[in-house]
């Protein structure tokens, strides 16, 4: 084994006696545990490290305005804003005292208010951030979940003229993915004329029109259930414990506080009322046949594209083909060929069972 | 002029064999472009192989051939460069594994397109070639997969089909070499200017964007005079689609 | 061109965007579609549309079926393994006579007799010429029937339901399950993979796929693979059992690379390309009987002139190039004995030595010439007396004699378990490489490529040496 011994070097020689192979794993098994957990994703300690020193004076203040303008309605002090926004004291105060001097907001006895220009200011920043939620839902792959957090990194980094472009590259679009209009340039917003699900009456018809993505673990519950903005609801019950209600062919049931947070606009005319029998395209099982109804509001960008060139078009007859050993992906029989698709982007296709 | 609808045995007369001469690689000097488009899998690689006599790799998955290849023949004295291309489903999407057959299709400014069609699955091939032929007006359908069409049971009415589509149509089975002298024949008529296409234009679009597609269209016309294809642009800027703003304004168009 | 008549074009299609609403590229689309139905309505006289009733679907209801789908796709790549090996064996000897038996001699006789300086021919017939010869005659033939083989399986359909399979598996990793595409294209060539990429549409998933492909044990690498397997793997179990065991060792090394081609999407989708998975949709071809003969002349006679090619192209310099090291002196050692000194500790500490680290330096630009070139530098190291001096690429027609080469040089159970994870677990060759900087435009995702497998063949070697020195030493 050692066949090497017979040559010369001291380094060689050193590696030679002192080796052991379990001291060699165990040294190996211990830089390795160090180096994950100083640089495993997110939690690492060099992360953490460095997110403490990279907070800078504007992201501080962009963070100030856009609370503010959130919640212009309430009264917001000091306090409200460490708390709100996980800052150290200190942070906050010296970014506030930057405010006052760039004529962003002034004090109303001890509550903050925006001034004109802070107000501006924030609106771009909102603008911002929804244009960039908008372009990870068209052009990435990242998921719902994560689309607030790297929209709130990049706000603070787009300047003007890479939001113009990239307003241009979405063809100016008025609503980002989650319903919530994009302020223009200008400053205009579109309205949004909707009620929260929590608020319709049994029997009620209505359309998804908004998801709010704040707080947070409210929005991760929803999207688990596979709610989709666009889709069409009729509410079942509603009273104080939960909101039951069908959609797609599915029944779905919230907790009010859940369901608040889910924004409908009535639907009356009758011509735009769905039929009961149109589902979803996973709802389709192996012998059945179903005609293609359209596809969800929620499927967007290329990914909406490549399904309408791949044939699943409205009118299109559709069946399965063929079942994955895994269950995922399934083999779609659509216009003379099979195609294969993920249960996420079928969830999307909406079609009408004969 | 009025369209032929080409069929077997009307060209194969007119057809001279000893005009042919397969040049491979040799792509110079050439007297037109020659684009082979067409749906992912349809066996456009085939065709070109056929009248190349070149190797390009082909595969029964669609995806094989992902870059652009190059390669010539000569029929009756001229040369014609031919363009393999990747398979795409659309010309409408911005999507990046598609790119290199668009932007050939939109600015390779091709002398013929030839848009190569899975005879099986005639409907969904359509849907590239109705908008091809909002592109250009020098087309020819080759009907693949003859053969198999017919193991199938599928009978395609080819005059009715040239009819409807307002480009010569030639069924085709390339593996087997069936109908590539009739695809020659007809590619270099269409070069020559000898058969004239009237394409199809799509139709079935709701008024509200028919109108506003005309309105633009018309404004583009007015200021671009030679433009050729001022609907399809303005199909795409109703999109938006940046590359076209930017090849509008680059000039490519003219 | 005047700008401002663009603008006011420009200008008019927003404006007539805002009026026609959100729905003008699904009303297009549908448009569309309802001109082609209409077309077809008047075109196709007899619709057979029915397909449950086709041997296609009945195919693919049993290759894609819960029983019998991931049976039928691992028994398909042993056969082709399989059939490699045993076909190998006999142009391999056939060629490696002629080149090295009847041609070399001629060389040197022709040499000799226009008073060559010894350096002149060693360097030509000893350095350059035995690597290309040996590139030809060992791996031309293992390549030259697995390249068809896997052809005919692309060229009948097979692929995509591989895709349709896995895909699962891929979407819980992260990645795109065309990636399937690209890693079986990888088994023929990883430039050929990398390229492949192209028809995943989402970048973060091409990218995965990209840096992934090479732990798609490549042709150039199955020779390496299979000799090794038959010399030392082969050997400790009964004569009756030893081609099945190396088999199925070459077998194993194969789906480590899936399971570690895996494991990287995954754990790359979870850090530097974080994301989850984008669209996924793939058309499944129907079923084509191959043209056979056409596709295995088309396939033998492509694959010969790439491997010829890099013969030519990359083998020789390294030839040339491990004549010079193992022949220019510095000091009391030649420049090869030197590195390999310094390497030898290093490579020991993971369970291989300096000889094969240092064949792994030279060959980076082909993986094919890996195996020769540790073989001549052993050689040299031992001093052994089968070579005909410095830096020569000896005649080596049998596997036993590689096999008595490397055990003289060291070589137990363990270092050839190691090279054949090492072989699996480096760099890709250079035009891979080179490739992956084309096809990413990026230094950055182009050394991580190539870096990266590397650090996980250090990391894989340095455990299973240490596991094997505890357990079974
Ligand atoms: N039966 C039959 N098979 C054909 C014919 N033409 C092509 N094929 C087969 O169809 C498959 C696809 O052919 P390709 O030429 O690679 O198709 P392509 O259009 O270039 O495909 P992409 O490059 O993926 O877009 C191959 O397996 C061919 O052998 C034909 O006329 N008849
Ligand atoms: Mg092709």
């Amino acid at each position: 084994m050692y066949f090497c011994v017979n040559r010369k070097g001291k380094y060689l020689k050193f590696i030679m006696y002192s080796y052991n192979p379990t001291y060699a794993l165990l040294i190996f098994i211990v830089v390795s545990m160090v180096l994950f957990l100083l640089f495993r994703p997110n939690r690492g300690l060099f992360w953490k490290i460095r997110s403490v020193y990279r907070v800078d004076d504007k992201i501080v203040i962009e963070d100030i305005l856009k609370q503010l303008y959130h919640s212009e309605d309430k009264q917001i002090g000091i306090n409200f804003l460490v708390n709100a926004l996980g800052y150290r004291d200190s942070i906050i105060i010296s970014g506030i005292d930057k405010m006052i001097d760039g004529n962003l907001v002034y004090f109303e006895g001890e509550y903050l208010k925006l001034t004109e220009e802070g107000h501006d200011y924030a609106l771009k920043i909102v603008r911002v951030h929804r244009l960039w939620e908008r372009y990870l839902a068209e052009k990435t792959g990242f998921d719902k979940s994560e689309w607030h957090g790297i929209a709130e990194q990049k706000e603070h980094e787009t300047d003007d003229e890479e939001a113009g472009k990239l307003a241009s590259s979405l063809g100016n679009p008025i609503f980002d993915p989650h319903g919530d209009p994009i302020p223009t340039i200008s400053g205009k917003i579109a309205e949004l004329d909707s009620i929260p699900l929590s608020g319709l009456k049994v029997g009620d018809i209505g359309k998804i029109i908004n998801i709010d993505d704040n707080p947070e673990i409210i929005y991760k519950q929803i999207l688990a259930e596979n709610i989709h903005i666009g889709s069409q609801i009729k509410v079942l019950e509603n009273n104080s414990t939960r909101v039951t209600f069908y959609s797609e062919g599915e029944e779905y049931r919230l907790a009010p506080i859940v369901a608040a947070n889910i924004k409908v606009s009535i639907v009356n005319t009758p011509e735009e009322i769905l039929e009961d029998n149109v589902i979803r395209l996973t709802g389709l099982k192996p012998d059945e046949k179903a005609i293609i109804e359209g596809i969800s509001k929620e499927s967007r960008g290329d990914s909406r594209r490549r399904l309408l060139d791949l044939g699943f078009v409205k009118g299109a007859e559709i069946s399965i083909d063929l079942v994955n050993p895994f269950g995922e992906p399934t083999a779609y029989f659509v216009k003379g060929t099979t195609i294969a698709l993920r249960d996420d982007q079928a969830r999307k296709i909406l079609i009408k069972k004969d | 002029m009025d369209v032929l609808p080409h069929s077997n045995c009307e060209n194969c007369e007119h057809f001279n064999a000893d005009g042919l001469k397969k040049l491979g690689v040799d792509t110079t000097d050439f007297d037109y472009i020659v684009a082979l488009a067409g749906n992912p899998n349809t066996g456009k690689s085939t065709v070109f192989n056929a009248l190349t006599g070149l190797r390009q790799h082909t595969g029964n998955w669609p995806g094989k051939t992902v870059t652009r290849a190059e390669g010539a023949f000569q029929y009756n004295e001229k040369k014609y460069k031919l363009v393999d291309l990747p398979g795409t489903y659309s010309l409408l999407s911005t999507s990046e594994d598609e790119e290199v057959a668009r932007n050939f299709i939109l600015f390779g400014k091709p002398d013929v397109t030839v848009i190569v069609v899975d005879a099986n699955r005639l409907e969904r091939n359509l849907n590239l070639v109705l908008q091809i032929l909002e592109i250009t007006d020098k087309a020819v359908l080759c009907l693949n997969l003859m053969d198999e069409a017919k193991r199938n049971n599928i009978e395609i009415n080819i005059r009715s089909l040239a009819k409807d589509l307002g480009i010569p149509v030639v069924p085709a089975s390339a593996r087997y070499k069936e109908g590539i002298p009739e695809l020659i024949q007809t590619i270099s008529d269409v070069a020559s200017g000898k058969i004239i296409c009237k394409p199809h234009r799509i139709k079935n679009i709701p008024k509200d964007i028919e109108e506003a597609v005309r309105i633009l269209s018309d404004k583009i016309k007015k200021e671009f005079p030679n433009i050729p294809n001022s609907r399809w642009i303005a199909f795409r800027l109703l999109e938006g689609d940046n590359q076209i703003i930017e090849a509008l304004e680059s000039g490519v168009f003219v | 061109m005047d700008k401002k008549n663009i603008h006011n074009i420009i200008a008019l299609a927003n404006e007539l965007r805002w009026k026609i609403g959100d729905d003008f590229h699904d009303n297009l689309a549908e448009g569309i579609y309802a001109d082609a139905a209409e077309i077809v309505e008047d075109a196709i006289i007899d619709k057979n549309r029915d397909r449950k009733e086709r041997l296609d679907n009945k195919i693919d209801r049993i290759v894609t079926s819960r029983v019998w789908g991931f049976p039928i796709m691992f028994s398909i790549l042993a056969l082709v393994l399989w059939i490699t090996i045993k076909g190998a064996n006999y142009p391999s000897a056939f060629l490696a006579d002629i080149l090295l038996g009847d041609v070399r001699p001629m060389l040197k006789s022709f040499a000799a007799s226009l008073n060559f300086p010894w350096w002149l021919s060693g360097f030509l017939i000893d350095g350059v010429y035995l690597a290309v010869a040996w590139v030809i005659a060992v791996m031309l033939p293992p390549m030259a029937i697995f390249f068809p083989l896997f052809t005919l399986l692309e060229d009948f359909g097979y692929l995509p339901r591989v895709a349709f399979n896995l895909d699962y598996l891929f979407k819980k990793s992260g990645a795109h399950g065309k990636q399937a595409l690209t890693m079986s294209m990888g088994f023929g060539c990883n430039a050929a993979g990398v390229v492949a990429t192209r028809i995943i549409d989402s970048p973060r998933e091409r990218l995965i796929a990209i840096i992934t492909n090479n732990f798609s044990l490549c042709n150039g690498r199955w020779p390496t693979q299979i000799l090794l397997a038959t010399i030392f793997i082969g050997a400790v179990v009964p004569a009756s059992l030893s081609s099945i065991v190396s088999l199925g060792a070459v077998f194993g090394i194969a789906v480590l690379g899936i399971f570690f081609m895996f494991f990287v999407s995954w754990a790359l989708s979870k850090t530097l390309l974080k994301g989850e998975v984008s669209t996924f949709n793939l058309e499944l071809p129907p079923y084509r009987p191959p043209d056979f003969w056409r596709t295995i002349y088309t396939s033998i006679i492509d694959r010969t002139l790439i491997v010829l090619w890099r013969a030519i192209v990359f083998a020789a310099p390294a030839g040339a190039v491990i004549w010079l090291i193992s022949n220019l002196y510095i000091g009391e050692q030649s420049i090869a004995a030197w590195m390999i000194h310094y390497l030898d500790g290093f490579g020991f500490l993971i369970g291989l030595n300096g000889v094969i680290l240092l064949a792994y330096i030279v060959a980076i630009p082909a993986n094919e010439i890996v195996i020769p070139t540790i073989l001549m530098l052993t050689v040299l190291v031992t001093g052994l007396n089968v070579g005909e001096g410095a830096g020569v690429m000896f005649e080596l027609d049998s596997v036993n004699d590689t096999a008595s080469v490397l055990k003289a040089g060291g070589w137990t159970l363990l270092t050839a378990i190691n090279v054949m994870l090492f072989s699996l677990l480096h760099n890709p060759c250079s035009t891979t490489i080179y490739t992956i900087y084309k096809e990413t435009k990026s230094m950055k995702w182009t050394v991580l490529a190539s870096i990266l497998p590397v650090i996980i063949g250090f990391v894989v070697t340095f455990v299973v040496a240490q596991l094997w020195r505890i357990f079974v030493n």
